[in-house]
């Protein structure tokens, strides 16, 4: 995971000369790509044990919780769904079987819902990943907007946007699906209520999602924004003679995009980990109910299977982070 | 979805095919907007609170699955709300004197949504497909009980054998959980069944048609189905051209897609909701007591300090359920006084008003048992330990129906009398091996079914966890059993009658168990909607169902 800060040092006025991007030598481009594969393989390695071991540390007998609290399941069909399941082996014995599977990478089957993981998660990370890549893109936009608009303005006027921005921060997401279904679908009926079909049923949960987004980045954005026009490159531009605009959106806002992107790329990994409130209020399918009931459940091959899908997902966001800092600040790639 | 795997108590149902219809009503009152008139076409929106987690009610023990495929699967009978059964795909039957076995004489012109013709071997391979191994029965098999097999006499005529007596067959045959599958599908797809979706093929009035999990479930109209109940109101296919079932999990976004006019249809509306969908004139709230087990307080016998009658008595008489009940719920549910509810054939009426709320008797009876003692926080000792019950609660549907404030009102009452409640919130995990290995001292649960034996389940010890059973009260009582067997014997509803209301009266008598009252389903319905069956046990049938545009 890289937490790049804002470069504190002074920048020439201008386009940054890609004074580090000879391009590097190949055996040097292969080991990082190794290193940062072998990182991947130790992540993903070490979510599913983890995984593992907590669901184990989950008090009660797992074949009663698989069943609930009411059945009349007599102990020969108990003992059969234990043996099924390999609950009758020795833990050790059980993780080495999943772990097994994983290398021929079969995630397994789900002992709940009796369908491979592989296909469940397939199914419901579609919405879950339209839900959250347009709740971030919107809350980008409007992060951009608010924090690009105000930054070095009037002292009331920034204090107004810092409102807002607490407010949308503070604001329960559950909550504000509530009010919004309740004046957007249930009074003005311009939206429908749940569902996963078309632009229509997007809006209100994205922008449910969104808001909040939008307050952190757009204030993690304005403190970058304000801190590069205050260095001597942003005063130079301007004696050149650019407008504040121009000054804020040719050089400020590329000083002010790395940590900016770092936050949106750490934001969408754990949207993309599931939404289970907004899916629950809209009544969308997605991953984040999909592992709420598989947990409840210890449905251990859904938990597994969704901890590595968001380990992936953050090992592949945090890769291209990285990547994109690096053409963005140059400097970076130094390192 | 609650969020998830709906851990509420399990409803079970006798089906019958528009028994309690509301056509009569629906013209009436509110809306007239659906007229009397069924209309054909159309889709009907129906938003319910959970999910299925398996689809196959040979399998799953929940309620909801049990609703939803009745529109797939049919059933060899129909039950009406006066226990009276009706043919359906059997045209007629008999039992044998001893019950220990049912012969059916089947339809001779069904045929399932794959084509494939119904008959005799159709019915075996159903019975036979639940009770086998690999199916993993967690409900279905128990309702076969001691099933030996299905003999197919002729192509359309079936014997359905028993070890024991069985008269609650009937009863359960008309449910959905016995719904009767292709038996194509059974050879080809047994275990997929549990998925939902087209692989779901029965010869109901509905196929089966698309599933996408967390959002819908989509049933069409079966344009072949000719083979309704008899008790129903049409005959011929299904008036709604489509059923789509939205799992909407939060309570105030169903009752908000309901008056916004999205879904027509919304379950369990919360009881705080009912009286502004009740003043909506574009809504009609329709209320169903559930039938079988109530909500009762069943208390340990075998565990101290409720292995005292008089522990168990005090505690019984201690709680002001008229007051709770009525204030935590809004005055929507009725305070019970039977194990089972007033609409269960079986009820026994005169336990009403027969055990009221004696503060005065229930502090006899704790001195008598030798808790005289008093500790610096109130509660009572003996021996230098304090008066302390276990009444754990299941964290997964705490909130339900208001149970968790309900709770805290008897547990507040309780204490009046020195009495500690103390109420550990568990996982289902956690909470099934407390409460079925017999550790903890009350459990609460309802269980309904529309047939007495239910209370065959609770209190029969041949019933008890240890065999795979929910009898929650651990105190064999040989009356019990014998009455409890005595009522499967028999299919006399005057002798039933008789049976049931000894054991409802030994239940009370021993303080084994704390009825405290009735669920009733609160269902939302547009004016639009025409027809709309609800079956005894509260679940709803779109066979006789229309709706205007």
């Amino acid at each position: 995971m890289t937490t790049h800060q804002a470069p504190p040092v002074a920048d020439r006025a201008g386009a940054v000369e890609p004074a580090a991007a000879r391009p590097p030598r190949l055996p040097a481009l292969l080991r990082a790509g190794l290193r940062r594969l072998v990182g991947a393989l130790a992540v993903l390695f070490g979510a599913a044990t983890l995984a593992f071991a907590a669901l184990q540390l989950i008090p009660g007998d797992p074949v009663a919780t698989l069943l609930g609290p009411a059945t009349t399941t007599p102990p020969e069909v108990r003992e059969a769904i234990r043996h099924d399941l390999g609950y009758d082996q020795p833990v050790v014995v059980q993780y080495l079987h999943y772990l097994g599977g994983l290398l021929r990478a079969d995630l397994g089957q789900s002992y709940q819902l009796q369908r491979p993981v592989s296909d469940l998660i397939a199914e419901q990370l579609g919405p879950t990943a339209q839900l959250a890549l347009t709740a971030v893109l919107l809350a980008l936009l409007i992060a951009v907007l608010s924090a690009v608009a105000t930054a070095g303005r009037r002292p009331a006027l920034k204090a107004l946007t810092a409102a807002w921005e607490l407010v949308a921060v503070s604001t329960p997401s559950y909550w504000l699906g509530l009010v919004l279904l309740t004046v957007f679908s249930f009074q003005l009926r311009l939206f429908p209520v749940a569902g996963a079909d078309g632009v229509a049923a997007l809006v209100l949960p994205a922008v449910t999602l969104a808001l909040p987004l939008a307050g952190t980045l757009a204030q993690v954005l304005r403190e970058g924004l304000e801190a590069a026009l205050g260095q001597p490159f942003a005063v130079t531009a301007r004696a050149r003679g650019l407008s504040r605009a121009g000054v804020v959106l040719r050089h400020a806002l590329r000083h002010a995009a790395v940590p900016l992107m770092t936050l949106t790329g750490w934001l969408t990994g754990s949207l993309l980990g599931g939404t289970v409130l907004v899916e629950s209020v809209f009544g969308r399918p997605g991953v984040g109910s999909l592992v709420l009931a598989a947990v409840n459940s210890r449905d251990v091959p859904v938990v597994i299977g969704v901890v590595l899908l968001s380990a992936l997902v953050f090992v592949v966001i945090s890769t291209a982070v990285d990547l994109l800092a690096g053409v963005l600040d140059p400097r970076l790639g130094n390192r | 979805m609650h969020i998830f795997r709906p851990v509420v108590a399990r409803v079970l149902v006798s089906t019958v095919a528009g028994s309690l219809l509301l056509a009569g009503c629906s013209g009436q009152g509110g809306g007239t907007a659906a007229g009397d008139k069924p209309v054909s076409g159309g889709t009907l929106t129906y938003a319910v609170d959970t999910e299925p987690v398996s689809w196959d009610p040979h399998v799953s023990t929940q309620d909801l699955t049990a609703e939803l495929q009745r529109q797939v699967l049919d059933s060899l009978v129909s039950e009406d709300a006066d226990g009276t059964f009706h043919p359906w795909l059997a045209t007629s039957w008999e039992s044998a004197p001893d019950l220990r076995s049912f012969t059916f004489h089947l339809r001779k012109d069904v045929k399932f949504q794959d084509g494939t013709p119904f008959d005799g071997t159709a019915v075996k391979a159903n019975f036979d497909h639940i009770v086998a191994k690999e199916t993993k029965s967690q409900f279905a098999a128990s309702l076969l009980g001691s099933y030996t097999g299905t003999t197919v006499l002729d192509p359309y005529t079936v014997r359905v054998e028993f070890a024991q007596p069985s008269a609650p067959f009937l009863q359960a045959a008309s449910t959905s959980y016995l719904g009767l599958y292709s038996p194509k599908t059974l050879a080809s797809d047994a275990a997929k069944l549990g998925q939902g979706g087209p692989v779901d093929v029965g010869s109901g009035p509905f196929r089966f048609t698309g599933y996408s999990k967390g959002q819908q479930a989509v049933f069409e109209r079966n344009p072949d189905y000719r083979w309704g109940p008899q008790n129903a109101a049409h005959t011929g296919p299904a008036h709604l051209d489509k059923v789509v079932v939205r799992f909407l999990p939060d309570a105030a976004v169903r009752v908000g897609a309901l008056t916004s006019g999205q879904v027509q249809v919304a379950k369990a509306v919360p009881p705080q909701n009912a009286a502004t969908v009740k003043a909506d004139p574009a809504l009609r709230l329709v209320t169903r007591e559930q039938p079988g087990g109530n909500y009762n307080l069943w208390l340990n016998g075998s565990l101290a300090p409720l292995d005292d009658q008089r522990v168990r008595q005090a505690i019984q008489r201690g709680i002001d359920l008229d007051l709770d009940v009525k204030t935590v719920q809004f005055g929507q549910f009725p305070r019970a006084w039977s194990p089972i509810s007033s609409i269960t054939p079986g009820y026994d009426k005169s336990l009403e008003h027969a055990w009221p709320y004696d503060r005065a008797l229930a502090d006899r009876l704790l001195d008598e048992a030798g808790w005289t003692g008093r500790d610096s926080d109130g509660y009572r000792t003996a021996n230098g330990r304090r008066l302390s019950v276990q009444w754990p609660q299941l964290s997964a549907n705490a909130t339900q129906q208001g149970r968790d404030i309900l709770g805290q009102a008897i547990q507040a009452d309780l204490r009046k009398i020195g009495v500690e409640v103390v109420r550990p919130s568990l996982d289902v995990g956690a909470y099934s091996t407390l409460v079925y290995g017999g550790k903890a001292n009350i459990v609460d649960l309802a269980w309904a079914r529309f047939e007495p034996d239910v209370l065959w389940q609770f209190l029969n010890s041949a019933s008890a966890p240890a065999k795979g059973g929910i009898n929650p009260t651990f105190l064999p009582d040989q009356q019990l059993d014998q009455l409890t067997d005595r009522g499967r014997a028999t299919l006399d509803a005057t002798e039933r009658g008789q049976v049931y209301a000894k054991v409802q009266q030994r239940a009370i008598d021993l303080a084994v168990v704390v009825p405290v009252y009735t669920p009733v389903a609160l269902t939302g319905v547009s004016a639009k909607v025409g027809g709309l069956g609800f079956d005894p046990d509260t679940w709803l049938d779109f066979y006789d169902a229309w709706r205007t545009p």
